[in-house]
């Protein structure tokens, strides 16, 4: 050591700064964050990183650069291979190399690395300026796509209820049968997430996981609800209605109300029939979207 | 020969688990000895992967292998980590809990790379300490492995084997020490790894690393996406015959094969134990690049990919 030695946190900052910069190794130790670190120019890396017999200091150090823009922008195809295929190679790489730049890992984990990526997608989305009517639309196609992978990836490895009896079927036909409906209400699994999209991604998504090549789906909204049984992830098409009726009983509200709610989201379609409604709950039950029946003597805290 | 400082047992041969093999370990039970699993993998999981794993732990000893640790950060430890990584250790009844001397980020932000720290006295001091912390924390000793690494730094004072030999002494904690590795780092580094080797305190390695890596011709590449190569297998054995014979593991990362290809190279291990080293210094064998159009990643991470049903 020629010099007084440098802080480890000085030392590690700089680094990082200078592997992580997305023009390469040059042009990371150039630059005004690493410099406020190590205040050394691209020719004095040497007083901080040694040479090998066969590499230059520099040389050594983009291994590392390298490998952090290659290690992760691998993670985040493995988990948007749908993405992946629509967009190609290239184009998703751009994308997500410049996420990476604005959302750096921040957990230990790399199953978090990609839970910004929809909303950074739809953040930059490049008519973000632009007024909603005027704005292009195969934007949203990727951001819809990119928000369905996210939310499988969580379900998949998110809480779940295996393991615990889910025998709500009958009991909710009962109190259907005997309670008034204002005063039934249900309590929803946590793995059950409610997803609203601008273009059918639950059908190119299915098709492209089973290795096909779908054409890119003309716009229509649509209704999806994700949920996990026995550890595997599951997609249902929902009407508009069935949508809003789940989304109000979700939220806590009762049969009734739920209907009801539903029915000033969607005052085309009318209220519910009761039979229809009745019908949705049983299949929902059996599909195991609710965990249990919240009766009216639990809410009065009996 | 030396025994083991802790009371930790000889697992034989062992695989790190891989999300690729579920399926077939879960029908099959292949023989194998014990599983490695990567921690980050499991500790926040409530799906598949948990489940599986929690099967695989009926049947196999588990040891849990972290990469976020990062020990050599001068970030203050994450204890809500710690935390988890004693849950999971707990709840699997982990053989033992390793990581790598290495920092993985600074400043809130994570690299997701076993990344070097400069060798000298402070920064001795400063892991020695940490390591206490993890220790008290978890309960148990915190076993650690040397790192493949690419560069050096202007303020290292002590050799790596020098500064590993210190830390495990000082800190009392395991080593794991990863002999591929040790030889990727010798070319890299330009030195000597049987000198490496025999330097080490052998009471205190609990576990061997075995894997393949890449030759660029200028340095290797810990890659962990093919064989162990004939210099590794050289110093393994001379390894071996230095400890009591301690737990070996193969690591496989990338161009993962079918899990009978894994078995196989474990078990050929087996053939080095009490071989004789056909060249005491290992002059390593001349480095010519190997076949690769795509730069390749050292140390790849297994990530956790959702499967569809």
């Amino acid at each position: 050591m020629s010099h007084d030695a440098y802080n480890l946190g000085r030392i590690e900052r700089w680094m990082q700064t200078v592997i992580m910069h997305p023009a390469g190794v040059q042009q990371g130790i150039a630059s005004e964050d690493a410099r406020r670190h190590l205040d050394i120019t691209t020719d004095e890396i040497e007083k901080v990183i040694t040479r090998s017999n066969a590499l230059t200091a520099d040389e050594r150090l983009a291994i590392y650069s390298r490998a952090y823009h290659g290690r992760l922008l691998e993670c985040l195809r493995a988990e948007f291979p749908v993405l992946l295929h629509a967009l190609g190679g290239e184009l998703f790489d751009r994308f997500a190399f410049d996420y990476l730049e604005q959302h750096p890992s921040e957990t230990y984990t790399l199953a978090r690395l990609g839970e910004k990526f929809p909303r950074y997608l739809a953040e930059t989305r490049p008519d973000r300026d632009a007024v909603q009517d005027s704005r292009e639309s195969w934007p949203d196609f990727i951001i819809d796509l990119a928000t369905l992978e996210r939310e499988f990836s969580e379900v998949f490895d998110g809480p779940g209820v295996e393991g615990q009896p889910l025998d709500v079927e009958s009991e909710l036909m009962e109190a259907l049968r005997s309670a008034p409906w204002s005063e039934v209400r249900l309590v929803a699994v946590p793995c059950l997430r409610l997803l609203t999209f601008r273009y059918p991604v639950n059908a190119y998504f299915a098709a492209v996981r089973k290795k096909g090549n779908p054409d890119l789906p003309e716009r229509a909204s649509t209704f999806l609800a994700v949920t996990r049984r026995n550890y595997n992830v599951f997609l249902y098409d929902l009407s508009q209605q069935q949508y809003e009726l789940l989304s109000a009983l979700i939220a806590g509200e009762s049969v009734a109300q739920a209907i009801s709610l539903a029915a000033k989201s969607t005052p085309s379609d009318g209220v519910m029939p009761a039979a229809n409604v009745r019908e949705s709950l049983h299949n929902w039950a059996t599909l195991n979207f609710f965990s249990a029946i919240r009766k009216p003597l639990e809410l009065a805290g009996c | 020969m030396t025994s083991s400082r802790f009371a930790l047992p000889n697992l034989g041969f062992g695989v790190g688990l891989r999300s690729l093999h579920f399926s077939y370990i879960l029908e099959d039970h292949p023989e194998v000895d014990w599983f490695e699993i990567i921690s980050e993998n499991f500790m926040d999981s409530g799906g598949r992967p948990r489940f599986v794993l929690e099967q695989i732990a009926e049947r196999y000893p588990i040891v849990m292998h972290g990469v976020s640790l990062s020990i050599g950060s001068t970030d203050p430890l994450n204890f809500e980590y710690l935390k988890k990584l004693k849950r999971l250790a707990d709840d699997i009844a982990a053989v033992w809990v390793s990581d790598h001397l290495c920092w993985t980020g600074v400043a809130g932000l994570n690299a997701h790379d076993l990344l070097p720290i400069p060798l000298n006295e402070a920064t001795l001091a400063h892991v020695v300490e940490r390591i206490r912390t993890v220790q008290d924390i978890l309960e148990r000793p915190l076993v650690l492995e040397n790192p493949s690494t690419y560069v050096g730094f202007t303020d290292s004072t002590l050799s790596e084997w020098e500064f590993i030999s210190r830390m495990a002494n000082e800190a009392d904690c395991g080593l794991l020490l990863d002999v591929n590795n040790v030889y990727v780092s010798s070319v890299n580094h330009d030195f000597d790894p049987v000198e490496y080797i025999e330097s080490v305190p052998h009471e205190r390695i609990v576990q061997f690393h075995l894997a393949g890596y890449t030759d660029c011709g200028t340095h290797l590449i810990d890659t962990h996406d093919g064989h162990v190569t004939g210099p590794v297998w050289n110093l393994y054995a001379h390894a071996r015959k230095l400890t009591a014979g301690v737990s070996t593991l193969l690591e496989w990362d990338a161009n993962i094969p079918e899990f009978p290809v894994l078995q196989a190279e474990v078990f050929k291990a087996r053939n080095y134990i009490g071989a004789e080293l056909p060249d005491a210094k290992l002059a390593a064998s001349p480095i010519g690049a190997d076949d690769h159009t795509i730069s390749p990643m050292p140390h790849p991470l297994h990530f956790m990919v959702p499967s569809a049903e």
